[in-house]
């Protein structure tokens, strides 16, 4: 089943600059897809396409068979309920615990406490933090606050994961733990896409890698390495 | 939070409070005296029946009067005696020395000139049987203009005012959600709906607008309790005038206190909309 696919699809946007230009692909339920390639070539393009953060000028995109182009905005939170994205600056809110801000998540989309309750600290004993729950994110190292920002974007379980260089501001064995958080998450059914210019993190997985430079893809290698 | 928005709506409203009730008085006090005789036919005593009788039924066939009433000399003293009830002038009346005379009312206030110079000849001497004819109520209709003049600024002003409200609670909204951009930029990622994300801000602009009406509320309350009642009171005792706003039946005035939350209210809503339009893109 195509969870996601991208027909002709171009972005330019208002100041002129063409991020992708007839961009097709196809990811399958349950692939793990590194998005590759320097800065600028419209990899995190392709991540707020999918999330409706910014419309797409021609081309369709479809999302689980459904045409996301054509959803009304008020069915775009539907969207983003079954997306889940993480950052490179995990962006968790300062003033909240660890529990808090996982739980305000799912808090925002109308689930009741008592689901909440269950599902917090189910998902932080997922990632590995589950005695950090009462800690504010400033009290955290860095990794410790990259499995938080997964949490937060898993803990709805959503059928599709979007990392936008996840391991950007991390040292390589803390790169390695979130690498085999993301794994164990792509095991459990979740297509998981990851935006990276990381070659040490592309090669040790041997996954599909999809190369993009100046909005074009260059490469789609099942089971690839960073550079050709 | 928003103190300044606070105030100033509340200052506002009360204005447009203060604003309505005197306008409104002025109105009224107007009102009764435009209802009053427009046109007063005094006659000479020594006039005929035949020659006022004429007189009548000429006056009743112009397009222009809507009702004559004859008042006779009795009837006049009789009148005189009750608005003066209880003052010394009665005691130094002898006889009757008050004319007869007919009351017209018009049914355009605007033609009193024109139907009372009907009453004078071309030297300007009255006609006969005629001794004088009054009609200074014309300046009426210049009050009236006045007031509406008045009241036109008075509106561009409160106009003024409120559209600097919105500004205001706009520009705190627009803080208020750039303080949580951070929390809006998680809600609309993890799939909060619009009106989700947006009930927060649109409840501050309301609170802001309805707290501000409140004060308002309570600020004219004390001023009609204790200044503007005292300004009515003397109005009732002297001209007899029922339709005011505090002390009149109808209730006016609990209507503006409702009016004015309402109206607080809604700018809050709106103010905070305008600002969500603008900021709070999804």
């Amino acid at each position: 089943m195509n969870i996601i696919e991208f027909r002709d699809v171009s972005k330019i946007y208002e100041n002129g600059t063409a991020a992708l230009k007839d961009i097709n692909l196809v990811i399958k339920k349950g692939e793990f897809v590194f998005l590759v390639g320097p800065s600028g070539s419209g990899k995190s393009t392709f991540i707020k396409l999918l999330i409706k953060e910014t419309p797409v000028t021609s081309g369709t995109i479809f999302v689980a068979g459904r045409n996301i182009c054509i959803l009304k905005s008020s069915k775009i939170p539907q969207l983003r309920r079954n997306i889940g994205c993480i950052f490179q600056d995990y962006k968790l809110l300062s003033d909240r615990t660890i529990f808090e801000n996982i739980a305000f998540a799912l808090e925002v989309i109308g689930k009741p406490n008592y689901i909440i309750k269950a599902q917090v600290p189910q998902v932080l004993k997922l990632v590995g933090l589950y005695s950090k729950m009462d800690s504010y994110p400033h009290q955290l190292s860095g990794g410790e606050q990259q499995r938080i920002c997964i949490a937060r974007a898993f803990v709805n379980r959503p059928p599709i994961l979007l990392a936008d260089e996840p391991t950007g501001n991390l040292d390589p064995a803390t790169s390695e733990s979130i690498m085999k958080l993301l794994s164990r998450i792509n095991l459990i059914g979740t297509t998981v896409v990851m935006a990276t210019h990381e070659k040490s993190i592309v090669n040790a997985m041997r996954r599909r890698v999809v190369e993009m430079e100046e909005g074009l893809i260059i490469r789609d290698q099942k089971r690839g390495v960073y550079g050709s | 939070m928003g103190f300044t928005a606070i105030t100033t709506v509340a200052i506002t409203l009360f204005i447009v409070g203060v604003f309505s009730v005197i306008l409104f008085d002025v109105q009224s006090i107007l009102n009764s005296i435009e209802g009053q005789v427009e046109i007063a036919v005094y006659l000479k005593d020594n006039i005929s029946n035949d020659l006022k009788g004429y007189l009548e039924n000429e006056i009743k066939k112009w397009p222009e009067v809507d009702s004559i009433a004859y008042v006779s000399k009795e009837q006049a003293l009789e009148k005189f005696k009750v608005q003066n009830e209880g003052s010394d002038i009665l005691k130094e009346i002898q006889g009757n020395p008050l004319p007869a005379s007919f009351e017209i009312k018009l049914k355009d206030p605007q033609k009193v000139e024109q139907v009372a110079l009907r009453f004078v000849d071309k030297d300007g001497k009255s006609i006969d049987g005629v001794d004088e004819v009054i009609y200074g109520k014309s300046y009426i209709r210049k009050l009236f203009s006045i007031t509406a003049v008045a009241g036109t600024i008075a509106l561009l002003i409160i106009i003024i005012l409120i559209l600097a409200t919105m500004v205001l609670i706009y520009n705190t909204i627009r803080l208020s959600i750039y303080a949580r951009r951070k929390e809006i930029e998680v809600m609309k990622l993890v799939g909060a709906t619009n009106g989700y994300v947006r009930a927060p801000f649109l409840f501050e602009g309301f609170f802001e607008g309805f707290l501000g009406g409140g004060i308002a509320v309570v600020l004219l309350y004390l001023l009609n309790k204790f200044l503007l009642i005292k300004g009515e009171t003397a109005i009732v005792e002297t001209m007899h005038i029922k339709n005011l706003a505090i002390l009149g039946s109808s209730n006016i005035i609990l209507i503006a206190y409702f009016g004015i939350i309402i109206i607080g209210g809604l700018i809050g809503i709106l103010s905070s909309g305008f600002a969500l339009r603008r900021y709070l893109k999804v």
